[in-house]
């Protein structure tokens, strides 16, 4: 008897943790149909752009911001359409269960792909689910524009051919911010021109932070510094204090975060006080800037990078910034102005793709005029090179001072 | 030594939520069979309580004095409370009516419990993790080098107070007999003019507000909530529950001691990544050579 309910709660528990992801991708998945025009009477022909971005959960917070940059730049190019065409965004949720989630990303793109009048896709903000989406918008010939997805194997290296499996040649993924080995870099330098010899690193085990963790890694190193140890998180956790004592016994000038706030980067960040590590520096990518929202002022004396322009302070971003206030009475989010970009580029490839002939252009049409974009848009000109990155990348560098983030100053990377 | 001794007290404090949490499932178990895992969400519900409790006595820091014990006592026994009734209510809306139904269907409204919890929790408190006031100061005495904080001695022992309490209840009273009486034979138990209903249902009050006092305790010692916590967490409680011995009080706080000083060694040594894997290893080579858990189940019955 003893042997059979023991066995029974070992089932129960392994049919839960296995069932758990699959019953909660149904039950959380908010799927919001957004018009982003009121459409005026003569609607015509309905075409539309689909985003995909974590809106529940953790990754809210950045993630709403930047769906409304995106819905912001649909509105505004409603009036270049040519006649007879309305132009529509249509936002959906990757999270599940709070956490931005691949399967789920993967089937949103499946999705658009089955409505015929989705032309491209807009999303989504994690590298991982990047990594689920290109294959298979890539052999739907369907573009996608990421806002912020940063990891180098997404567009570089034989990982990323990988990823287009279907059609190697023809480059579907693009992004208009630029990659991590660039935020590695560019914390790694700033962390030695404030004299930090010596760094413990840790990351969430994503595509995203372990791409951030191993460019600082190098970097750091390379420059001279002192990689202490280097560990992981896992996942669904809320003590972090055990890998703290660790790292307070290292003793290290400055604590590198590979990841981003909602899986456990802010938690780590609050931990840090309780171990003696509150004066210690604390570094990280653009995955922590949103640390405030969960550390408060306990995220004073971290840094991090964005892999984007600060709009609010380009001359070229005002009339953005304005519209922005003015539509959402909010401030722009890191990512606002990217995924308006991002949205803007979607939008101009769909335009020239319909061009003066007035049909409904192909998926491929659209692609192969996102490859040949050049425009501008709130973040400076932007165009893509031939593995779909931009041609002019820039990055800013922030700090938490009193619980607020604050800019640095803007880096400007040489290729 | 240091870092050791650094890391164990680390994970007796761990533990020590892990153990609060596990009392619940052994219980729930004991009397009725069922897995309830909802209940890690009702510790995390439990944290949302007494934070919305703090809030409006308008604490939103470290407090002193009578406020101190005042304002804690009020936290602590509200969030308890409001937990045992939402406990109780669960059972009367979700449980009650599957009581004679195939095992797995409870279990899985008890999957899909949670759930609702947590999208409830959600839309309540928002979606990022919420910052919790810091009630408690946290001054700490140093043995053999290590700090040992207020708050850590608090969570550990209000965890020790509540097992013994429990077990003099569970022992020495008369709905503690009938609680016992239901968990060997709950039809014998009727025939003996036992109110079964009312006996579950308190199974359900008490589990669910130690939850509450979990959720209270790690909303002080994180000092952070979030309406996600409680599946992690649940689920190594629900490991420590069954590392006792499922149904067994005593088992559910050495079972929730031990995956805490687990976790933090398994972190402390082998790396982050690698602590659940080797708590969750350690589990299924308890179960292999010990099918019923280290102290074996049901001690309800060993009166």
């Amino acid at each position: 008897m003893r042997l059979i309910l023991a066995t029974a709660a070992l089932a129960a528990l392994t049919a839960c943790s296995g069932n758990s992801s699959g019953t909660k991708t149904n039950t959380t998945t908010t799927t919001s149909a957004v018009t982003a025009a009121p459409s005026p009477a003569t609607a015509g022909t309905v075409v539309k752009i689909g985003i995909d971005l974590p809106l529940s959960g953790g990754d809210a917070s950045v993630g709403i911001s930047t769906e409304q940059g995106a819905l912001l730049a649909i509105e505004q190019m409603q009036k270049s359409m040519p006649r007879g065409f309305t132009l529509q965004g249509v936002a959906v949720d990757d999270a599940v269960q709070g956490v931005h989630n691949p399967e789920q990303g993967a089937a949103n793109v499946r999705s658009f792909i089955s409505d015929n009048a989705v032309l491209a896709v807009v999303g989504p903000y994690n590298s991982n689910v990047a990594r689920a989406q290109i294959p298979v918008t890539n052999a739907a010939s369907m573009a996608q524009i990421g806002p912020s997805v940063v990891a180098d194997n997404l567009t570089l290296g034989p990982e990323a051919k990988q990823l287009r499996r279907t059609n190697p040649n023809l480059i579907t993924f693009f992004r208009v911010c630029t990659t991590d080995s660039r935020q590695g870099s560019a914390l790694a330098q700033f962390a030695q021109s404030l004299g930090y010899k010596r760094a413990y690193i840790i990351d969430d085990n994503e595509t995203y932070g372990l791409d951030l963790a191993d460019r600082f890694e190098k970097d750091f190193t390379a420059d001279g510094g002192t990689v202490l140890a280097r560990d992981h998180l896992a996942k669904n956790t809320q003590d972090f204090k055990a890998l703290l004592l660790k790292v307070a016994a290292a003793k290290p000038d400055v604590v590198f975060f590979g990841g981003v706030t909602s899986t456990g980067g802010g938690l780590l960040r609050k931990q840090m006080y309780g171990v003696g590590l509150g004066k210690v520096a604390y570094f990280g990518g653009d995955g922590i800037a949103d640390l405030a929202t969960v550390a408060g002022a306990q995220a004073d004396g971290s840094y991090y990078t964005l892999a984007a322009p600060n709009a609010e302070k380009l001359p070229a971003a005002q009339a953005f910034v304005k519209a922005y206030r003015a539509r959402y009475s909010s401030d722009i989010g890191p990512y606002s102005a990217n995924a308006y970009a991002a949205a803007q580029v979607a939008a101009n490839a769909v335009i020239r793709a319909i061009g003066k002939g007035g049909g409904v252009p192909s998926r491929a049409d659209v692609v192969a005029r996102v490859a040949t974009t050049k425009i501008e848009t709130p973040i400076g000109s932007i165009s893509f090179d031939k593995n779909g990155d931009v041609t002019n990348p820039v990055l800013s560098l922030y700090g938490f001072k009193n619980g607020q983030s604050y800019f640095i100053r803007q880096i400007q990377l040489k290729l | 030594m240091h870092e050791f001794l650094a890391q164990l007290v680390n994970g007796i404090s761990l533990g020590g939520i892990y153990a609060l949490i596990a009392l619940g499932y052994t219980m729930v178990y004991g009397i009725i069979g069922l897995i309830n895992f909802a209940h890690g969400d009702v510790y995390t519900l439990g944290s949302f309580f007494a934070l919305t409790i703090l809030t409006a006595l308008g604490v939103s820091g470290e407090l002193h004095g009578v406020a101190l014990v005042v304002d804690v006592a009020i936290a602590l026994i509200g969030a308890a409370l409001l937990c045992g009734i939402v406990g109780v209510l669960i059972e009367r809306l979700a449980y009650r009516r599957l009581r004679n139904a195939p095992r797995l269907a409870p279990l899985i409204t008890a999957i899909g419990v949670s759930f609702i919890l947590e999208n409830i929790m959600q839309v309540w408190k928002g979606p990022s993790p919420v910052s919790f006031p810091a009630v408690v100061p946290n001054p700490s005495i140093a043995v053999a080098g290590v700090a040992i904080g207020a708050q850590q001695i608090l969570l550990v022992g209000l965890a020790v107070v509540m097992m013994v309490g429990l077990q003099l209840f569970i022992h020495n009273t008369r709905l503690g007999r009938a609680m016992r009486a239901t968990a060997q034979d709950r039809d014998a138990a009727q025939l003996m003019g036992i109110n079964i209903n009312k006996t579950i249902m308190l199974t359900f009050l008490i589990g669910s507000a130690l939850a509450g006092v979990a959720g209270f305790v790690s909303g002080v010692y994180y000092q952070s909530t979030w309406f996600f916590n409680g599946f992690g967490a649940g689920l190594k409680a629900f490991t420590a529950a069954v590392l006792g011995g499922i149904g067994n009080i005593g088992g559910a706080m050495l079972g929730g001691f031990l995956i805490g000083i687990i976790e933090s060694f398994a972190t402390w040594k082998f790396g982050g990544q690698w602590s659940n894997v080797t708590v969750f290893a350690i589990l299924i080579l308890v179960l292999v050579f010990r099918p019923s858990g280290l102290l074996g189940e049901a001690v309800f019955e060993r009166a």
